[in-house]
C-alpha cells in the first residue's frame, strides 16, 4: 500500500471550524472514523488522503520540513517560522479566513510618532538619552528584524513574548510591539496606535504545500483531485451565473459585457434557443441585469452556482510549477 | 572471500589517511597561529582564554538584533540567553571589567575559536586579537595596534598588505560642530556608522519631520516661533491632562520634545544644501594620511570649522607620526573619511588589512571603541583598542614560521 497524501488541518477553534466549512464548501468532508477527540482524520469518499490534526504552528513546521504534503496555516507563521520560505513551501491560495495583520504598535500618548521613520529616530535618541535600547515585544522575532532592518532602524531590542503582547508597554516590559491585529480594538484597548506605514505583513489562511514532501504519481494525482474541487468552489464564489434570452445577434452585447462588467462566457455564445450563459462577480450583478434588459432582454435570470469545474485547474498548475 | 582481504585493508588505510588529514587540516594553522600569539605574548599581552559559552546580552546589545540570525544561541533553564562567542572583543572587555585591574591599563591577546553562522563556510573558525585598555596615549597606541596587525599578515606572508584606515572621531567632530537640528545630528551620526556609502545617501535622506499628523500642523507652525520653554510646558501639560506620566519607557518631557523639535524642522525634510554639500565634500576627502589631513585642514578652513575639527585633526596627525615612527610606509596607507566598520561602537580610528590579490576580504580587522566598555557597565569611560585576525583567512597563504 503507498504511503498516504497527508493534508494538515488546525486542530482547534475557530480556524478548524472555519478550515472544515472551507473545505465542505469544496465537497471535501473530513471525517474522523475513529471518534472525534482522535487527531488523524480522512475525506469522505477520497481514500489516499490522510487529514493530521495540528496546531497553526505545527502545521507550518511540518510543511517546512516536507513531513506533510498539504497543510493550512497562516502566512503569518509561514513568513516567520520557515527563513526562505519560498523554497521550502507553496503558497497555493488565500482561504477567506484567518486575516489578521501584522504591525508595529506604540503608545498613543507618543504623539510626535506616525511614521517608521520616527520610529528610527526616537529609537536613536531613546539610546542616548537613556543608555539602553529600546525594546520591541514580539513573538514574530524574524519578521520584526527584516522589516525593522529595511527601515534603517538599529537601535531595538527585541524581547520575546508569547502572549499578551498588547500589554507589554503597559507592564514596562517593552517599549513598543509587533502583533497580530485584526480590528485594532484590542490595540487601542491598552492604549496603542498602529504606525502608518507600520504593517509588515497583511496575513489570512493559506493552502500551502511543502516542496519538501514525497510527491510522486499517486501524490499528485490526490492533490490534483482536492485541488480541483476547491478551484471549483473558488470560482463559483466568484461569480453569480447570469441568464437571458435574446431575439437578435448578442456579440456586441457581450464584447460591450465583458469590458463594463468584467464577465464570463463559460460557454461561449447563445444556445440554439437563444439563451445566453454569463458568469459575473457578485457586485456587478444588478448593474448586469440592467444592461441586459435594456438591450432587449425580457427577463434575466439570475442563480448562485455550486461549482464550476473548467478544463484547465489553476490552483494545481501552481502547486506543480512550485514542486 | 580471497577479495574482502585488500578491500578490509584498504579501509583502514583510508580511515588512517582521513585522520591524518584531519589532524592535518586543524593543527597546522594552529601551530603558526600560537607562534604569532606567543610574539604578542613577548611584546607584553597577557594571553586570555575567556568562556566559549557568554551571555547573548552584550552581543545583541552592541551589535544590534541584526547578528542574532548569524548566532548561535541557547536558553539556560533559568531563562537566560546565552550563545557561543561570536567574536572576542566583547568577552575580553567583560572579563576585563569583572577583574582586579578594571579601569588600569591591561594588554590582552587571544586565540580561540568564535561561531557565526554562514552560509558558505564553517560556522566554527579561529581568531586571533589584541584587546588594549586604558591607555592613554591614544596615538601611540592606535599605531602600536596597525603594527601588530601588519606583523601578523607578515607571518602569514602578506609581506604587504593594503591598509585601508578611517577615523569615525572626524565625522563625529564635524557634525557636532554642524549648526543642524539634534534629530539631523543623530540620523548622520547613525547612518554613518551603519552605512557603507553614506555620501551616496545623503540626497535621499529625509527626515520624520513633514511626517508630523496633517492635523497637528497648525499647532506646530504656531509653536515654532514661540517660548521653547512655555511650548514645551505648554504640551507637557496637556499630556499630564491626559493623564500620561510615562508610556513606554519615554517621558512625557521627551515625547514633548521630541514633538517641538518637529516643529522646529519646519516643513523642511531635506538636509539644507550648504550642509549636504559640506558633507559631501568632507567624504570625498581620500589618500595617504598626509594628503587627508592637508585637504581636511583645508575643508575646515573655508567652512571656518576649525575649532570644531582640530582635536580631531591633531590626533590623526599624531597617529601618523607614531606610523611613520613604526616604520611603516605612509604613503601606502590609504585613508578614506567615508570609511567605517558598520559597527556603531567604533570611536576613532578604523583599518582594515586585505589582500586584493584574493578576495578582499578583512585578514585583520580592528580600531578604536572608546565607549564600548562603557556600554558594558564601566563606571568611568576606559580608552581601548584592538584587532582581531582572520586566521582562516590568513591560513590559506604559503607563508611560514
Amino acid at each position: 500500500m503507498s504511503e498516504p497524501l497527508v493534508l494538515a488541518v488546525p486542530a482547534k477553534g475557530r480556524l478548524q471550524e472555519n478550515a472544515e466549512a472551507f473545505f465542505a464548501r469544496a465537497g471535501l468532508t473530513l471525517i474522523k472514523p475513529r471518534g472525534a477527540r482522535d487527531y488523524r482524520g480522512a475525506i469522505a469518499g477520497l481514500d489516499g488522503v490522510e487529514v493530521a490534526y495540528l496546531s497553526a504552528s505545527e502545521i507550518t513546521g511540518q510543511l517546512a520540513i516536507g513531513a506533510v504534503h498539504l497543510g493550512v496555516t497562516g502566512e503569518d507563521l509561514v513568513r516567520e517560522m520557515i527563513p526562505e520560505a519560498d523554497r521550502r513551501v507553496v503558497l497555493i491560495e488565500g482561504l477567506g479566513f484567518g486575516f489578521a495583520n501584522v504591525v508595529v504598535a506604540v503608545p498613543q500618548a507618543w504623539i510626535d510618532v506616525r511614521t517608521m521613520s520616527d520610529i528610527d529616530d526616537v529609537t536613536t535618541s531613546f539610546r542616548q538619552h537613556h543608555d539602553r535600547k529600546m525594546r520591541v515585544a514580539t513573538k514574530y522575532i524574524n519578521l520584526t528584524r527584516d522589516f525593522f532592518s529595511s527601515h534603517g532602524i538599529v537601535d531595538y531590542r527585541i524581547v520575546e513574548s508569547s502572549g499578551a503582547t498588547e500589554g507589554a508597554p503597559a507592564a514596562g516590559t517593552a517599549e513598543m510591539i509587533v502583533d497580530i491585529t485584526t480590528t485594532g480594538t484590542t490595540l487601542a484597548a491598552n492604549g496603542l496606535k498602529v504606525v502608518e506605514d507600520g504593517t509588515i505583513l497583511r496575513s489570512q489562511a493559506n493552502l500551502v504545500a511543502a516542496r519538501g514532501a514525497t510527491w510522486g504519481k499517486d501524490e499528485r494525482d490526490l492533490a490534483r483531485a482536492i485541488l480541483d474541487r476547491v478551484a471549483a468552489q473558488a470560482r463559483a464564489r466568484a461569480f453569480r451565473e447570469v441568464r437571458a434570452r435574446f431575439a437578435a445577434s448578442t456579440d456586441m452585447l457581450v464584447e460591450n459585457a465583458k469590458r463594463k462588467f468584467n464577465i464570463e462566457t463559460p460557454f461561449g455564445g447563445p444556445s440554439g434557443s437563444g439563451v445566453l450563459t454569463l458568469h459575473c462577480p457578485p457586485d456587478e450583478v444588478y448593474a448586469l441585469t440592467n444592461f441586459l434588459r435594456e438591450n432587449g432582454a425580457e427577463a434575466v435570470a439570475v442563480a448562485e452556482l455550486g461549482y464550476v469545474f473548467s478544463r484547465d485547474n489553476p490552483l494545481y498548475a501552481k502547486l506543480e510549477a512550485g514542486l | 572471500m580471497l577479495k574482502a582481504g585488500p578491500q578490509t585493508l584498504d579501509l583502514n588505510v583510508l580511515e588512517t589517511a582521513m585522520d591524518a588529514n584531519v589532524t592535518t587540516r586543524r593543527q597546522e594553522p594552529d601551530a603558526r597561529a600560537e607562534t604569532l600569539v606567543a610574539s604578542y605574548e613577548r611584546a607584553g599581552y597577557v594571553r586570555v582564554a575567556p568562556a566559549i559559552l557568554q551571555p547573548a546580552e552584550p552581543f545583541l546589545d552592541l551589535s544590534g538584533e541584526d547578528i542574532r540570525r548569524r548566532m548561535y544561541l541557547t536558553t539556560a533553564p533559568d531563562g537566560d540567553e546565552l550563545c557561543l562567542r561570536p567574536d572576542l572583543t566583547i568577552p575580553v572587555s567583560c572579563d576585563y571589567l569583572a577583574s582586579p585591574v578594571s579601569g588600569r591599563t591591561a594588554n590582552y591577546c587571544y586565540l580561540g575559536p568564535v561561531f557565526r553562522h554562514r552560509s558558505d563556510a564553517a560556522a566554527e573558525f579561529l581568531q586571533a586579537g589584541i584587546e588594549s585598555f586604558g591607555r592613554a596615549d591614544k596615538a601611540a597606541a592606535d599605531a602600536e595596534m596597525m603594527s601588530l596587525g601588519l606583523e601578523a599578515t607578515a607571518h602569514y606572508g602578506v609581506s604587504a598588505p593594503d591598509i585601508q584606515i578611517g577615523d569615525v572621531a572626524l565625522f563625529a567632530s564635524l557634525i557636532a560642530g554642524l549648526d543642524l537640528p539634534p534629530a539631523w545630528k543623530r540620523r548622520l551620526i547613525k547612518d554613518f556608522n551603519r552605512k557603507t556609502n553614506l555620501a551616496q545617501d545623503l540626497d535621499r535622506l529625509v527626515l520624520g519631520g513633514n511626517n508630523a499628523r496633517p492635523e497637528y500642523q497648525g499647532v506646530l507652525a504656531a509653536l515654532a516661533g514661540s517660548d521653547p520653554k512655555g511650548a514645551h510646558a505648554l504640551v507637557t501639560d496637556l499630556l499630564s491632562i491626559a493623564g500620561i506620566n510615562a508610556v513606554g519607557g519615554r517621558s512625557v518631557g521627551e515625547i514633548a520634545d521630541r514633538f517641538l523639535e518637529q516643529s522646529a524642522l519646519g516643513a523642511s525634510a531635506r538636509l539644507p544644501r550648504e550642509v549636504r554639500g559640506l558633507i559631501e565634500r568632507f567624504l570625498s576627502i581620500q589618500g595617504n594620511p598626509d594628503e587627508g589631513a592637508a585637504a581636511l585642514r583645508a575643508l575646515a578652513r573655508e567652512a571656518k570649522m576649525t575649532p570644531a575639527l582640530a582635536p580631531a585633526l591633531d590626533q590623526f596627525e599624531s597617529r601618523t607620526g607614531f606610523l611613520e615612527a613604526r616604520g611603516i610606509d605612509v604613503k601606502r596607507v590609504r585613508f578614506s573619511t567615508a570609511f567605517g566598520r558598520g559597527f556603531d561602537y567604533y570611536t576613532g580610528l578604523v583599518f582594515e588589512l586585505t589582500d586584493p590579490k584574493r578576495t578582499g576580504d578583512p585578514l585583520v580587522a580592528g580600531g578604536r571603541y572608546d565607549e564600548l566598555l562603557t556600554r558594558l557597565g564601566a563606571a568611568n569611560a576606559i580608552p581601548a583598542v584592538g584587532f582581531a585576525v582572520w586566521i582562516e583567512r590568513l591560513s590559506v597563504y604559503g607563508g611560514g614560521l
